[in-house]
């Protein structure tokens, strides 16, 4: 990379991007995972309202990014994360929608020091697999289910960067190796250009859930917990076909609770259009204690953060361009937490 | 959790705008507060009537001193404070996680391994505060809030204006002196010695859920601490030796914090890890809850006095008041109430125990719809409530005096119309419910004079019912000091005003030495004293800590008998009477109720007195002994406290609802029938009507009407208030709590 490029690099701390100021990158930029979005925290200059907000990567296609942004607006269920608030078209698009404390896969796997329990992943892969039913009712495919693309927050996961594998390349271009795209998520068919179709999100389900167990897409049969390995397996079919139904995973990570009355059919979409039967795998013990902690960190120090009185913008309309120069916060900081504290 | 700000509450303090009320007890008001640059905060203010103390001032910026010493790591980091402004504020970090003795209460016991991992990094926080020569003396579960990083403490016991009444009162882990150490509950000095033993009660605590001296009357737990071996039960046996050492009565006996670190912990992991995952779930919805849009402010009641949105830190109000202690012969003031579900709610710093669990937001507009509720009520409004345990007295029930309806909000004492709930006028902030008393058709306060280390006589002026003013003073007395919050105006009959006065220097807030404390009765139209009795020493304020604990809780002139439910020092309270004629006590006998509990009212008829709060008794006025018991007649029976109405006594029986007795004998006449009643609440005397009495269940938010001839639930309505009285001019059933004020019909 040469001289730093600010439009290619994004904002920085404190910066304004559409309405709001920035405070913070969501992912760690030295993260080898990749991310599909430029995601950050960002907040009103009044300090009232917080969100979580997407941007595209540089050199991406902004038509394509804002119509998926467009899309997600009416993406229903607990666990899915609609944007709220999407940007005009323009050089740098964004979506955004109401922040909570969340941390992205690989940052909770960092947080908790190595792949996540089984009890967290089957939880993990019950409300997923629930996200995708209730998309795939709505006719959506989600097209871009991918380790960086699941933030947990302590009520469960928010599944993110809808359509990143549709905004990459248009269909018939192959997506193989594009930036954002994380090789081991992204289905064989959709990699050679196919049109994304349901079955492809099952394979990135999969590919995910394997991440969460193990900390990488591709992962040895051996590798997986005993009591995962088949499903898992089977979710990353070559074959579209051979790959189980969201509804085959549900019922494999979060059995319903009675058999129904005979006669009555299979609970299936209605039954898990409510979010009910995932989040009763999302009680006390879901996340493992440092993930809690780390999001509590992170949650405080958000609240703490205070924008220094030269970076907000006068009484009116937000400034074009930063009032002084940025900060000595280095490009991509992201949140000043606390070094886990060790027991005295 | 976030509650919405009252339309009182002012914008903002210093640079900070306020968010919403986090919780109100102690001195003032802690609210979520936001900076310029957006910083989320948690404002803790003090009532300016209080701030008015200039040594109170001094407290406060050394409690804030002493919260810097201990910074962000072991307590909550102090962002900015001004202890000189009008309401002093102090603004610190927003800490995510919630006090121990709600983490215990929600989650349970902890495990050992929790315990002793909390016990080390407490002995941390101690540890840092020691070696900066600064003793908390004040650590107990409602101090400690359980972070995912460790405890962190915080409410250092320098500025607890009220610490030492909070400390005897009853019934909660919030204010017991179940933590204090043996030397601290013989009045000696608290060393870091005593904070050790503190921090073991702590612990015992956390481990089993109640502390090692157990709970009850804080005059025998006193004496437990001082005496008595700690009761260790369920708490793991390897820990058990340990925190044994910790509560030694000798101080030079227990373990300094460093070794008792040690030996607590090895150190290893991080202290999520400890932590079991309900309270770790407990954490994580903080976390995530802050982040909800807080609530919307209230709106103001129409028709009331609203304070202007004005420039960040006007003139606060006054502090509210709480206890209409009035009585007088007749009805007077003294009504149905109740006010333990409002004590609690203050105390904990929030509406109910409810765990308001986080949900997901909606996607969608951020900005929530008002909160919508919907009432059974014939009208509502909206009041601003009495918020704190920082004034004198106990929560004021609604009233009645000829057409108007009269309750006490934190703007002072409102009258109303009781068909339309329209404020006709608003007294003034420093209006306290125990200086007020009506004779059954007038209306007197005693005229408060704030100005410490002044001289004046004591007033008693009339309150006009059409406009709320006072006029002239109708009695003068120059025999007392005018100048203190705590004197008592307790009734009015027609000839005659019962108070309680002082003589000796003047002080705006506290008891103070030198002071001489009298009940007295003064002749309405001489003006003069007819006796005065001398009363017990209070505590007088030693440094900054002084105690505003009224003598009487409630009382009633009847007959040649003047009765009293008295509190003492200890905070046991007794029933009394006095000779209308001469002041000297007639007879005096326990009455054991929770401080709190006790309702400014008393069932009295020209024979007995009625006290309930356990069994039911009927007390003679003559010699104060018993004419009849429930304990004989309907033994294990529990009753709250008593109605009386055209010789019948109505009391709730616990798990049952309305009963019903013949005064005179104490022959039960009916019980409530139905079934539906069980969880009514005992703290709550019943309100009779013509054809119903009424009966409060807090559990459930209604107030049942119960026929009086069929004994059955008539009429059932939903109400967020916990303080009823019978209008009866009106026909209506007055309800006051939960930021409500509302009527229902009275049949």
């Amino acid at each position: 990379m040469g001289a730093r490029d600010m439009a290619a690099d994004g904002p920085e701390q404190f910066d304004p991007l559409g309405p709001y100021l920035v405070l913070a990158r969501l992912d760690d930029p030295a993260s080898p995972v990749p991310v599909p979005e430029r995601r950050y925290v960002a907040r009103t200059p009044d300090g009232d309202r917080t969100v979580l907000l997407g941007t595209a990567l540089p050199g991406t296609d902004p038509g394509r990014f804002l119509a998926e942004a467009e899309t997600s607006r009416y993406l229903l269920g607990p666990w899915a994360s609609p944007a709220t608030d999407v940007s005009g078209p323009g050089a740098r698009p964004w979506h955004a929608r109401p922040y909570v404390p969340v941390l992205p896969l690989p940052a909770a796997l960092a947080a908790h020091g190595g792949p996540l329990p089984e009890r967290t992943v089957r939880a993990l892969g019950a409300a997923l697999a629930e996200t995708l039913l209730i998309g795939h009712g709505q006719g959506l495919s989600h097209a871009g289910l991918a380790p960086a693309a699941v933030l947990l927050a302590a009520d469960g996961p928010r599944l993110t960067c809808f359509g990143a594998v549709r905004a990459a390349a248009p269909d018939g271009t192959p997506r193989s190796g594009l930036p954002g795209l994380e090789s081991g998520s992204l289905p064989p068919e959709q990699a050679a250009g196919g049109t994304p179709q349901p079955a492809g999100d099952v394979y990135a389900l999969g590919a995910t859930l394997a991440y969460a167990a193990t900390g990488h897409t591709v992962p040895e049969q051996d590798e997986l917990p005993a009591g995962l390995r088949s499903l898992v397996g089977a979710c990353l079919a070559r074959d579209p076909g051979a790959r189980p139904q969201p509804a085959d995973v549900l019922d494999a990570l979060a059995p319903a609770a009675a058999a129904p009355p005979p006669g009555a059919a299979a609970p299936t979409a209605p039954d898990a259009a409510s979010g009910a039967r995932a989040a009763a795998g999302l009680g006390p013990g879901w996340l493992p204690g440092r993930v809690i902690a780390e999001l509590a960190r992170r949650s405080a120090a958000l609240l703490a953060l205070d924008v220094p009185a030269a970076r907000r913008p006068a009484a009116g309309p937000a400034p074009a361009a930063p009032a002084v120069p940025p900060t000595p916060v280095p490009a991509g900081a992201t949140l000043p937490t606390a070094a886990p504290r060790r027991q005295d | 959790m976030p509650q919405p700000l009252a339309h009182d509450d002012p914008p903002g303090f210093g640079p900070y705008r306020l968010i919403a009320r986090l919780g109100s007890g102690g001195m003032g008001t802690v609210y979520l507060a936001r900076s310029p640059g957006g910083r989320t905060v948690a404002l803790k203010t003090v009532h300016a009537r209080i701030a008015r103390d200039p040594e109170f001032r001094t407290r406060f910026r050394l409690e804030a001193d002493a919260a810097r010493v201990i910074g962000g790591r072991y307590g909550a980091q102090v962002v900015d404070a001004d202890p000189a402004a009008a309401t002093p504020w102090l603004a610190t970090e927003y800490v995510l996680g919630p006090p121990l003795d709600e983490a215990v209460e929600r989650c349970g016991p902890l495990p050992e391994d929790a315990v002793r991992a909390l016990g080390a990094a407490l002995c941390g926080a101690l540890g840092q505060l020691h070696r900066s020569d600064v003793v908390h003396r004040d650590l107990k579960p409602s101090n400690l809030l359980v972070t995912a990083d460790g405890p962190k403490v915080i409410d250092f016991g320098i500025a607890r204006a009220l610490g030492d009444e909070r400390l005897t009162r009853t019934g909660s882990a919030v204010g017991t002196p179940a933590f204090m150490s043996p030397e601290q509950a013989s009045g000696q000095e608290h060393t870091p010695a005593g904070d050790v033993f503190a921090l073991a009660g702590v612990l015992v605590f956390a481990a089993t859920g109640r502390g090692p001296f157990g709970g009850g009357q804080p005059a025998d737990l006193l004496y437990r601490v001082r005496y008595a071996d700690p009761d260790l039960t369920g708490v793991p046996a390897g820990l058990a030796a340990l925190l044994v050492r910790c509560l030694a009565k000798d101080p030079a006996a227990r373990p300094a914090t460093a070794e008792l670190a040690a030996r607590l912990h090895d150190g290893g992991g991080e202290f999520a890890d400890h932590l079991p995952a309900a309270l770790l779930a407990l954490i994580g919805a903080r976390a995530s809850g802050i982040w909800q849009p807080a609530p919307p402010r209230l709106p103001a009641p129409e028709g009331a006095p609203t304070q202007p949105p004005g420039p960040p830190d006007p003139p606060a109000t006054g502090p509210s008041r709480r206890g209409l202690l009035t009585a007088g012969a007749g009805a007077a003031l003294g009504l149905a109430g109740a006010g333990a579900g409002l004590w609690a709610w203050l105390s904990s710093g929030g509406p109910g125990p409810d765990p308001a669990p986080y949900r997901k937001p909606q996607a969608g507009p951020t900005v929530p719809a008002p909160a919508k509720k919907k009432l059974d009520s014939l009208w509502q409004q909206q009041v601003a409530e009495p918020d704190t345990d920082g004034t004198p007295g106990n929560p004021a029930p609604p009233a009645a005096l000829g057409d108007l309806g009269l309750a006490f909000a934190s703007s002072g004492l409102a009258g109303f119309d009781p068909a339309g709930g329209r404020v006709r006028w608003v007294t003034d902030p420093d209006h306290g419910s125990w200086q007020t008393a009506t004779d059954g058709t007038r209306l007197f306060r005693l005229l408060v004079v704030n100005r410490s280390g002044a001289n004046a006589p004591l007033r008693i002026a009339e309150l006009d019912p059409a406009t709320g003013k006072s006029g002239a003073p109708v009695v003068e007395v120059a025999a007392f000091n005018g100048v203190t919050w705590l004197n008592q105006l307790l009734a009015a009959t027609a000839d005659t005003f019962y108070v309680v006065g002082c003589t000796g220097p003047s002080t705006d807030i506290y008891f103070e030495k030198g002071q001489t404390w009298y009940v007295a009765a003064l002749d309405r139209a001489r003006g003069t004293v007819r006796w005065r009795q001398p009363l017990p020493d209070r505590p007088p304020k030693v440094k900054y800590v002084g105690s505003t604990r009224l003598y009487y809780l409630a009382a009633k002139a009847v007959g040649d008998r003047l009765l009293l439910l008295f509190e003492t020092n200890d905070g046991d309270i007794r029933a009394q009477a006095r000779d209308t004629r001469t002041g000297a006590l007639a007879w005096d006998r326990p009455a054991p109720v929770n401080r709190d509990r006790v309702r400014p009212t008393l069932a009295a008829d020209a024979r007995h007195l009625y006290l309930g709060n356990g069994p039911l008794r009927a007390v003679r006025l003559s010699d104060g002994a018993l004419a009849w018991d429930t304990a004989a007649t309907r033994r294990g029976k529990t009753y709250g406290p008593p109605a009386l109405k055209d010789g019948v006594l109505y009391a709730v029986e616990q798990g049952l609802g309305a009963a019903a007795f013949d005064a005179a004998t104490g022959a039960l006449r009916w019980t409530q029938q139905g079934g539906d009643a069980g969880q009514s609440a005992l703290v709550d005397p019943p309100v009779v009507g013509p054809g119903h009495v009424y009966v409060h269940s807090a559990v459930e938010g209604v107030l049942r009407a119960v026929s009086l001839s069929s004994h059955l639930t008539a009429h059932t309505y939903r109400t967020t208030a916990d303080r009823f009285a019978a209008h009866e001019k009106g026909r209506v059933v007055l309800a006051l709590g939960g930021h409500f004020l509302a009527a229902f019909p009275l049949r």
